[in-house]
């Protein structure tokens, strides 16, 4: 437990030594603060814009991080011969990727808590009730572990243009596992069939865990639905995170 | 210095061409300006899932672009698409998304002059959200300014009926049905009002008024229209009111609120009562 605190620390604090993270926090706040003005331009529905917006940063951007600083991970690590110093320490390799990744979530908490604290304040700031979008707010962490999770199993065997490819790639068509339901129901039984079935079932299902419309709206989610959501996407990201574990400890550095 | 002063004009000349073709490509492109934006924005089902997830923004930029596009008066043919673009884009995104269905179906009604698509706007509107009832209530204003009075207050008793709308819609209802000449159920309405144990005692003051009123022009309708009866079979005015009952006209006599008989004049056929009173100053 220990190697893997100090793995997470160590990529926590290399990552915000990034400019890039910064450069994107520092956008993400300004579509936060900037959507105020866009507001101005609707007619009614100020409020829902200035909510819709930010929510949107806090996903968007959140993505962004995960996958420009996870991509490059353990690649990064591998590149520049580092890792040889590492796995020299008393530390495992399944530590050294869960560090990785343990690392990659505190980044990625920190934007959440940052960006959505702003979009928290500019929703208070117009007198209209905020505790709503909590929830959304924290699925939307959720969203972003899964990602990391792809991230870092991809750099754990591929560089970093590859595995941005492959995780940009999961979130896509981790919004779209709807339609491989859709598709089965219109093709003949067999191996499409099979195939979108497999495809459905072990693509994550992302949009399980949006649930920013409802929070806008000031509809109710019930307690269980979000626990369900939240439970979905920790354990479907710790089933990742295993297999990125697995795939980098039968990795063979020459 | 001689590159420096080159580099320099390069720049100079660049500058000036691109500016020079935008404004090229603006003028060439203003005499077109209508639907052409329109073109290519999809049905909202394949917006919703190109949005990955993103798909309340993705409203709300499409409303905020609409609400400029619908604001230039200049376009040609801007109304041609405008049930898309409110009635299926948006609502694909966002069904919860109240306003663009009311600002969809005021241009249309307002501008457009079609009510019926306005109303089909709402109603979609409704549907999607059918704990919302200002839209029922707004397609009631809209069916109001039409003269279309049952449509509207069909629409005002929609949204009466829904949980958390202001009591006070009922009495559109019955304003609505009066309104359209049917009395008797505005009296009916007024009369709900007027026993409603949530209601304020203005809205019962009202509700009293409006029973007093209504049920004496009510009364007079009826007397008048059996009065003409008569003389259409008779050829001559009853003398007395009991003369309609007696050629089975009517089944009875009504009497005014206060009890009191109408006034009947057997010279001009005409049936009356005392204003003041009814109007309960």
């Amino acid at each position: 437990m220990r190697g893997i605190l100090a793995v997470a620390l160590n990529t926590f604090r290399e990552a915000i030594r990034d400019r890039v993270l910064y450069l994107i926090l520092a956008v993400a706040l300004v579509v936060v603060a900037g959507s105020r003005f866009v507001a101005m331009l609707t007619v009614g529905s100020e409020v829902k814009i200035v909510k819709d917006l930010g929510l949107a940063a806090v996903s968007i951007f959140g993505l962004l991080i995960a996958v420009f600083v996870g991509v490059s991970l353990v690649s990064k690590e591998i590149e520049r011969r580092t890792v040889y110093t590492l796995l020299a320490q008393p530390v495992a390799r399944w530590q050294f990727i869960a560090g990785k990744y343990a690392g990659l979530l505190m980044v990625l908490g920190a934007n959440v808590l940052v960006v959505g604290g702003a979009v928290l304040a500019a929703v208070a700031l117009l007198g209209e009730g905020a505790a709503a979008l909590v929830p959304a707010i924290a699925l939307i962490f959720v969203e972003l572990a899964v990602v990391a999770a792809f991230a870092v199993l991809f750099s754990s065997f591929t560089n970093p243009i590859l595995a941005a490819v492959g995780t940009v790639a999961v979130y896509v068509a981790g919004h779209l596992s709807w339609s491989f339901d859709l598709l089965r129901k219109r093709i003949a039984p067999g191996a499409g069939r099979v195939l979108c079935d497999v495809l459905h079932a072990v693509l994550p299902n992302l949009d399980r865990l949006d649930v920013k419309a409802e929070a806008v709206h000031g509809v109710a989610i019930p307690s269980g639905t979000l626990a369900a959501a939240a439970a979905y996407g920790a354990f479907y990201a710790l089933a990742v995170l295993v297999l990125a574990c697995v795939v980098f400890e039968r990795r063979e550095f020459a | 210095m001689i590159r420096r002063v080159a580099a320099g004009l390069l720049f100079a000349a660049a500058v000036t061409g691109a500016a020079y073709a935008r404004a090229r490509l603006a003028a060439l492109e203003a005499p077109q300006a209508g639907s052409k934006e329109l073109l290519y924005l999809p049905n909202g089902k394949y917006l919703k899932a190109a949005s990955l997830g993103q798909a309340p923004v993705a409203a709300d930029l499409v409303y905020l672009w609409a609400i400029q596009y619908y604001s230039d008066y200049a376009r040609q043919d801007r109304f041609r698409y405008i049930e898309h673009v409110f009635g299926n884009v948006i609502p694909e995104l966002d069904p919860r998304f109240i306003d663009p269905y009311w600002l969809g179906a005021l241009i249309l009604t307002t501008e457009a002059q079609d009510l019926d698509g306005g109303l089909r706007l709402l109603d979609l509107g409704a549907e999607k959200n059918p704990k919302e009832w200002v839209l029922p209530f707004l397609a009631g204003w809209e069916c109001d300014h039409a003269k279309e009075y049952d449509r509207a207050a069909a629409y005002f008793d929609r949204a009466a009926r829904i949980p958390d709308a202001p009591a006070a819609l009922v009495r559109l209802v019955a304003g609505m049905r009066a309104r359209g000449g049917n009395l008797r159920e505005a009296i009916a309405k007024w009369n709900e009002v007027l026993h409603d144990p949530r209601g304020d005692d203005a809205s019962r003051a009202i509700a009293e008024r409006q029973v007093r009123t209504l049920t004496v022009r009510a009364d007079l309708q009826e007397l008048d229209a059996a009065v003409v009866s008569f003389r259409e079979r008779r050829g001559t005015a009853p003398r007395r009111l009991d003369d309609l009952v007696h050629a089975g006209l009517l089944s009875r006599v009504p009497r005014d609120p206060d009890g009191q008989p109408y006034r009947y004049d057997p010279a001009t056929g005409r049936v009356s009562s005392d204003a003041s009173r009814v109007l309960g100053s």
